[in-house]
C-alpha cells in the first residue's frame, strides 16, 4: 500500500515538475485572441489593492478588465475608481449589478460582466489572485480547439498566522499534486480562481447562468467540458493567491466547506482519500516494517514521514518559496488531515458567506435555511 | 421516408459518445430524427443512489446542463443535417426484482421531470405538454442484463398512459409485444457504435417534433433492420441481415416492412 502510494504521489510530483518546467507556446501578437478578464469582487481582503493593480500591468496585446460588485456600497468598489483613473490606457470598467439567478453569489456577481464582455475568450480570475505580467501570454496559447477550459494550480503565498501557513502547505503540496493526478484519473479538477474558456463553448450548455445553481461552478464547468469531449488543461505556471492573515478557525471552516463540496461531487473518491494522506501511508509503512523486520514502529513512521516531507518540499519549491514556518505547518497539516476528513464525513451542510446550505449529490445546493 | 431512433444514450449516463458526437454520428448516416434519452435514475432507491455516485445516470446536478446542451445541439442537428433531435430521458427505476423494475422514455418537454414520480403521474405531466411516453424494453431483452418487467405486468392499466411499447430493442424483436395489440415502436437502445446493428423506426411524416409524435401515436410507422457496411468512408445500410426481414415478416406479420 505504501509502495503504491509512493508510486502515485511520486508520479503526481513528476507531472507537476514537467508542467511547471515546460515551455510556453510562442504565438505572434497578431495571432493572439483578445481576452476579457472578469474580476468578481466582494469586500476588501488583505492585499486586495495590490492584487487588483497587478491586472493593470498585464503585458498582452488586446484585453479588457471587467470588475464587478453586487452593490455600489461594496468597499471594493471604492478601490477600483482610483485605479481606473491611474491607468487610463487600460480598457477597464467597474460593473455594478445585483442580478440573482441562483444561489451561487460568485456567479450572480459575474452575470452582468459576462454579458458585457466583448471578447469570446474569457478569463475569470478571483480577486485574491495576484497576477504576473506574463499571465495571459502563458495561458492563452494553450486554449486550442480541443481544450474546453484552462485552470491553474493555486500557490498560497504571503501566509500569515497558523491558518495561513496551514493553507499554504496544503495548497502547495497535496492539492497541487492531486490537481495533476485527478486529471490522469479522469476527474475534472477545475479551480475557479483562474478559469480561461471561450464564451461560445460555455454557451453550448447555457452559459454562466446554468452554473448559478451549483456551489462548485468551477467543477461543473470542467464536468460539462468533458461531456463535450473537450479537455481540461492546467496552466504551465501556478497562479499566486495572496493568503495574508488566516486564523486556524478560518482554515478549519474553509476546509470543511471545501471537503463537503468535494464529497457531494465525488463521494467514492472522498472515501478513499485518507489512503493517500502521508500520515496514513506512513502508518501502513511503519506497521509493515515493524511486523516483518521488528523495526521500531514510531521510528519507522517518523522516517517515512520525513521522506514524504522531502518530496513535498521539492514540490513546494517548484510552486513557491519554502520557509521554516511552512515546514512546521506541513507537519501539523499532515497530522490534522484525518480529523478534518472525519469532520467532513460527519455532515452535509456548509456555511458559506454567512448562509447555511445543504449539499445534494453532484454539488447542488438545497434549501437555504438559517 | 427517413430513419429514426428514439432510444440513444450519451456520456451523460452510460453511453460512450458525447451528445455532439451522437449528432454527427446519426447525422452523417442521414437519419431524419433521433431522441437522446439518457438514464435518469430515481434517487430514492439504493440502486439509484449507487448509479448516481458511479456517474452512470443523469442526476439533479447534471440534468440542467444536459437540457441546455440538447437545446443547442438540436439547433445544430437541424442546421447541419436537417435532422430532428428530440430531447428525452429514460426514467430508470431499478429494483433487485425484475418485476419491480421499469424503464420508460420521456420525449419532448423535459422541464420539471422528476424520476421519483410514478409513470402515471409523469405520463400525465409529459403528455399535457405535448410529449410522449414510451415503455422501454418491457419484456426480456434476451441479454444477460437487468430486465424490466414492471410496466409489462401493468400493461392493461397503463394502456392510456403509454404512447408506444418497444417491440424491438437493439437486434431483438419482442413477439409478445408485437402480438399484444398495443402501439409499438422499434429502437436501438444505442450505447456505442456496435449497437448500430439494430431495429430502427421508419417515418414518412414531416421532420417536425409534433408530426413525429403524431405518427407514433397513430402508428404510422414501419420498422427496418439496420446494418451497415463501411465502404470508402461512407456508410451504407445493408438491407438484409441473415434473412432478418423475412424472419421479421414471419414473426411480426405486417408490422415490419422495408
Amino acid at each position: 500500500m505504501a509502495g503504491l502510494n509512493w508510486l502515485i504521489n511520486g508520479w503526481g510530483t513528476w507531472l507537476a515538475f514537467k508542467q511547471f518546467t515546460s515551455k510556453v507556446r510562442l504565438i505572434p501578437d497578431d495571432d493572439l485572441p483578445s481576452v476579457s478578464i472578469l474580476k468578481p469582487l466582494k469586500g476588501v481582503d488583505p492585499g486586495l489593492h495590490e492584487n487588483l493593480e497587478s491586472c493593470f500591468h498585464v503585458n498582452y496585446p488586446r484585453f479588457e478588465i471587467l470588475f464587478s460588485v453586487s452593490s455600489p456600497n461594496d468597499p471594493a468598489a471604492l478601490l477600483i475608481q482610483p485605479l481606473l483613473e491611474k491607468y487610463p490606457n487600460v480598457n477597464a470598467k467597474l460593473i455594478i449589478s445585483n442580478q440573482e439567478v441562483g444561489p451561487n453569489p460568485k456567479v450572480n456577481n459575474l452575470l452582468a460582466s459576462y454579458k458585457l464582455a466583448t471578447h469570446d475568450v474569457v478569463l475569470i480570475s478571483d480577486s485574491n489572485i495576484r497576477v504576473s505580467p506574463d499571465y495571459l501570454r502563458n495561458l492563452v496559447p494553450d486554449l486550442t480547439p480541443d481544450v474546453g477550459v484552462i485552470t491553474a494550480v493555486v500557490a498560497g503565498t504571503h501566509p500569515n498566522g497558523l491558518g495561513g501557513y496551514l493553507e499554504a502547505s496544503y495548497l502547495n503540496t497535496f492539492f497541487a499534486r492531486w490537481m495533476f493526478l485527478a486529471r490522469v484519473f479522469s476527474f475534472e479538477s477545475v479551480v475557479g480562481k483562474s478559469m480561461l474558456f471561450k464564451r461560445s463553448t460555455l454557451e453550448r450548455f447555457g452559459g454562466l447562468k446554468t452554473l448559478s445553481g451549483y456551489i462548485a461552478e468551477d467543477y461543473m464547468t470542467g464536468h460539462a467540458m468533458k461531456k463535450l469531449d473537450l479537455k481540461v488543461e492546467i496552466m504551465r505556471s501556478p497562479v499566486r493567491q495572496y493568503l495574508g492573515h488566516y486564523s486556524f478557525s478560518s482554515f478549519w471552516k474553509r476546509h470543511i466547506r471545501w471537503g463537503r463540496i468535494r464529497k457531494s461531487i465525488a463521494p467514492l473518491a472522498f472515501i478513499i482519500e485518507p489512503l493517500f494522506f502521508s500520515s496514513v501511508t506512513s502508518l501502513f509503512f511503519a506497521l509493515a516494517i515493524s511486523q516483518w523486520f521488528g523495526f521500531h514502529f514510531g521510528l519507522a513512521w517518523t522516517i517515512h514521514m520525513t521522506a514524504w516531507w522531502i518530496m513535498d518540499s521539492f514540490l513546494c519549491s517548484l510552486i513557491d518559496q519554502f520557509s521554516w514556518k511552512l515546514i512546521l505547518a506541513w507537519w501539523v497539516r499532515e497530522v490534522i488531515a484525518i480529523p478534518i476528513w472525519l469532520a467532513i464525513l460527519l455532515g452535509n451542510t456548509v456555511d458559506w458567506r454567512g448562509k447555511d446550505y445543504r449539499l445534494l449529490p453532484g454539488g447542488l445546493l438545497e434549501g437555504i435555511a438559517k | 421516408m427517413y430513419l429514426a431512433d428514439f432510444h440513444i444514450h450519451s456520456n451523460f449516463s452510460d453511453g460512450k459518445l458525447s451528445i455532439p458526437a451522437l449528432v454527427d454520428y446519426f447525422g452523417k448516416r442521414e437519419f431524419g430524427a433521433i431522441a437522446i434519452t439518457d438514464h435518469f435514475c430515481e434517487d430514492t432507491s439504493l440502486i439509484g443512489k449507487a448509479s448516481t455516485y458511479l456517474g452512470v445516470t443523469l442526476n439533479r446536478a447534471t440534468f440542467p446542463i444536459y437540457c441546455e446542451l440538447l437545446k443547442t445541439e438540436k439547433a445544430r442537428a437541424w442546421e447541419q443535417y436537417g435532422m430532428m433531435l428530440i430531447p428525452g430521458v429514460e426514467i430508470t427505476k431499478n429494483s433487485i426484482s425484475n418485476h419491480r423494475s421499469a424503464h420508460f422514455l420521456v420525449l419532448g418537454e423535459l422541464e420539471g421531470i422528476d424520476p421519483n414520480k410514478d409513470i402515471t403521474e409523469t405520463s400525465d405531466q409529459v403528455r399535457a405538454k405535448g410529449g410522449l411516453v414510451i415503455a422501454a424494453h418491457p419484456v426480456s431483452t434476451q441479454k444477460l442484463e437487468k430486465q424490466t418487467y414492471h410496466l409489462w405486468d401493468r400493461r392493461e392499466g397503463l394502456r392510456n398512459k403509454v404512447d408506444a411499447w418497444e417491440v424491438a430493442s437493439g437486434p431483438y424483436l419482442f413477439d409478445e409485444v408485437g402480438r399484444s395489440g398495443l402501439p409499438v415502436i422499434a429502437n436501438s437502445d444505442f450505447h456505442q457504435e456496435r449497437n448500430m446493428t439494430s431495429w430502427k423506426t421508419v417515418l414518412r411524416c414531416e421532420r417536425r417534433q409534433d408530426a413525429i409524435f403524431e405518427a407514433i401515436k397513430k402508428q404510422k410507422l414501419e420498422f427496418f433492420f439496420y446494418r451497415e457496411v463501411k465502404r470508402r468512408e461512407s456508410y451504407h445500410p445493408q438491407r438484409t441481415y441473415y434473412g432478418g426481414v423475412e424472419l421479421a415478416h414471419q414473426r411480426m406479420g405486417n408490422l415490419v416492412s422495408v
